[in-house]
């Protein structure tokens, strides 16, 4: 009888609009928050792609996750790691942070690798959209992403800074999905280095001769290195996925809090309405309603108010993430999956049957006649 | 003599059994309600008559003692059993109304409709039906709490009749009602007796409904100490009920 419910439901607006508010609240946190794990673990997972087949090393004690920042590798490293029986390629890297007012946010990465070598970091299939590659000989040329090119409304032939050398663009790739790329700008190794007045790269590229000999080979550069680590894409994505987890147990532990507490309220009002309502339940009982014709009423009652709070939660919790998407240049772009929406509304509906059954089990359980004679 | 719809066998009823506070409430009564019977219960407070009227009304087990309605033996029937007979075979009016006060006087009615499993369509036809029939045609769509205590009695009756049940138990039907409107639901519980076979036991202390009946059962200390059983069921002319 869900037109009872839902009419039962508006007998006190208030009391519902308040506990629907605290589902709301709860649904609207693991969206949204889920919504920016999952645009984190995306981006991570298209860098993960074009990782693949190559050994990253830099120095110990900086890492993947901070941008690599302190690490130091020299030219002379790098040509010691060249000289490593089963080396096929070692590709210096740069990173330089360009800022674009004051906000981190929306800063962009330049990347500085030899022209030549491009498709090792963007991959071969990543094609251009506007312009020409980057070519071995190319000076003061760079290549954008998509949205950079879009944000800063670039075009093929104008100008950019980088470190207080001017850069032309000869080429805007197209879009990815990958923020490294997207939100990337590619320079020629050598001329970055000349503008950052660098002395070394924090993260050199090392591709196997062989892909199945990669772990071999970056046991080797650590026996060599001792104080380089070189990592496996495989290894890398044990990482970044331990973080991941870490990531998505801190976010669904704060919204599921949140709902929990919004549980507890959908609790609160039913136990209140099973107990305004007694002499209402001593009438159903009179009138032939069985225990569980009861039980399933009120407990239709708390899921109702539950999947109502967790509709609302999701459009709220969506509206969030649009504006995060509009109003900053976010690094990652959150992602409402369709298992994130099916599995915050499943979340509420449940939290409703278990916060309802208390409430509800006590209703069915009233005895008729001390029902309905109470005052 | 016609036919016996609902019969007691020595019913008993001891509250807090062997304890200190124990009370015997109801202490042995036989009765036998015939379809078409009006029956008054009257005694005075504490005499045990709403404590057998739940009884009746298979709200509350006696400690001894059968109920038996319509043939059937109802002591062994589980909770659910009982709600099967309360839903098919029985209907309730209370003193209070008892009706959901936000929910329209069609709504209510059409809740123990839903409540025997009927579809919302189907439901509130007969709702529709039932309320014109004890003359609330115009107020269907009134929320309940804002009619008249005669009107929310007169959709407590509609309400009662839902599931077509043999017997229809009242418990003080006109207790918070004026005389004027007391009598007005009166008549109509009368008419339905007479003109449409319902049974009624009603449960008073408004002498003017022992005028309505044609059996009326006096009550003391958990037994019957008299009973009057009037020749002409007829006693109230129809014509007056109808004007």
């Amino acid at each position: 009888m869900l037109d009872v419910a839902l009419k039962n439901i508006t007998r006190v607006k208030t009391r519902s609009f308040l506990t629907i508010l605290g589902i709301l609240i709860g649904i609207a946190a693991i969206v949204a928050l889920g919504a920016i794990a999952g645009g984190i673990e995306a981006t991570v997972q298209k860098s993960m792609e074009t990782a693949a087949g190559k050994i990253i090393v830099f120095q110990k004690g900086s890492s993947v996750i901070t941008g690599f920042s302190g690490s130091e590798i020299t030219d002379e490293n790098v040509e010691e790691i060249r000289e490593i029986p089963g080396v096929k390629e070692v590709i210096p890297m740069l990173f330089s942070i360009r800022r674009r007012g004051s906000n981190l946010i929306e800063a962009t990465t330049v990347i500085g690798i030899s022209p030549e070598k491009i498709d090792y970091f963007k991959g071969k299939e990543v094609g251009m959209e506007e312009g020409r590659e980057l070519e071995e000989g190319d000076t003061d040329s760079v290549i954008i992403g998509k949205d950079v090119a879009d944000e800063e409304n670039l075009e093929v032939g104008d100008e950019i800074e980088i470190a207080g050398e001017y850069f032309t663009v000869v080429g805007i790739i197209e879009k990815t999905g990958d923020n490294d790329i997207d939100r990337g700008i590619i320079a020629p190794i050598e001329e970055l280095k000349d503008a950052m007045k660098a002395e070394s790269y924090p993260v050199v590229f090392v591709i196997p001769e062989d892909v199945g000999g990669a772990e071999a080979l970056a046991e080797d550069i650590k026996d060599l290195f001792e104080n380089f680590e070189a990592m496996t894409e495989k290894e890398i994505a044990r990482q970044v996925s331990r973080l991941l987890t870490n990531i998505r147990f801190f976010t669904f532990g704060i919204g599921g809090i949140a709902a929990v507490v919004g549980g507890l309220g959908v609790m609160n009002t039913m136990i209140m309405t099973v107990m305004e309502r007694r002499k209402e339940i001593g009438v159903l009982k009179a009138i032939g309603a069985t225990n569980r014709m009861i039980l399933r009423q009120f407990l239709l009652e708390a899921s109702l108010l539950a999947l109502i709070g967790g509709i609302l939660g999701l459009f709220f919790g969506s509206v969030a993430v649009g504006i995060l998407i509009l109003f900053s240049a976010f690094a990652v772009a959150p992602v409402i999956t369709p298992a994130l929406a099916i599995g915050s509304l499943i979340f509420a509906f449940l939290l409703g049957l278990v916060g309802g059954f208390y409430p509800a089990w006590k209703a069915a359980k009233l005895d008729p006649v001390v029902a309905l004679r109470y005052e | 003599m016609s036919k016996v719809i609902l019969e007691v066998k020595g019913v008993e009823k001891i509250y807090n059994p062997g304890q200190p506070n124990e009370v015997r409430a109801v202490k042995g009564i036989d009765l036998k309600v015939h379809k078409g019977d009006f029956i008054a219960i009257v005694g005075p407070s504490g005499s045990g008559k709403t404590t057998f009227l739940d009884i009746l009304g298979c709200l509350l087990r006696p400690s001894k003692g059968k109920v038996i309605i319509d043939g059937k033996e109802t002591e062994r029937l589980s909770e659910d059993g009982l709600a099967r007979v309360r839903r098919e075979k029985l209907g309730f009016v209370f003193q209070q109304y008892n009706l959901i006060p936000t929910f329209t006087a069609l709504e209510n009615v059409s809740l123990a409709l839903r409540v025997a499993g009927k579809s919302k369509k189907s439901a509130e036809k007969r709702a529709r039906e039932l309320l014109e029939f004890v003359g609330l045609g115009k107020r269907l769509n009134h929320p309940a709490g804002l009619l008249s205590g005669g009107e929310q009695q007169r959709v407590a009756i509609a309400r009662a009749l839902a599931n077509e049940p043999e017997i229809i138990l009242a418990d003080e039907p006109t207790g918070n009602l004026d005389s004027k409107s007391g009598k007005q639901v009166l008549e109509l519980m009368k008419w339905l007796n007479l003109e449409k076979g319902y049974t009624f036991v009603v449960v008073t202390h408004d002498p003017e409904i022992t005028r309505y009946s044609n059996r009326v059962i006096y009550l003391k200390d958990g037994k019957i100490i008299k009973e009057i059983i009037k020749k002409d069921r007829r006693i109230i002319r129809l014509d007056r009920l109808i004007k």
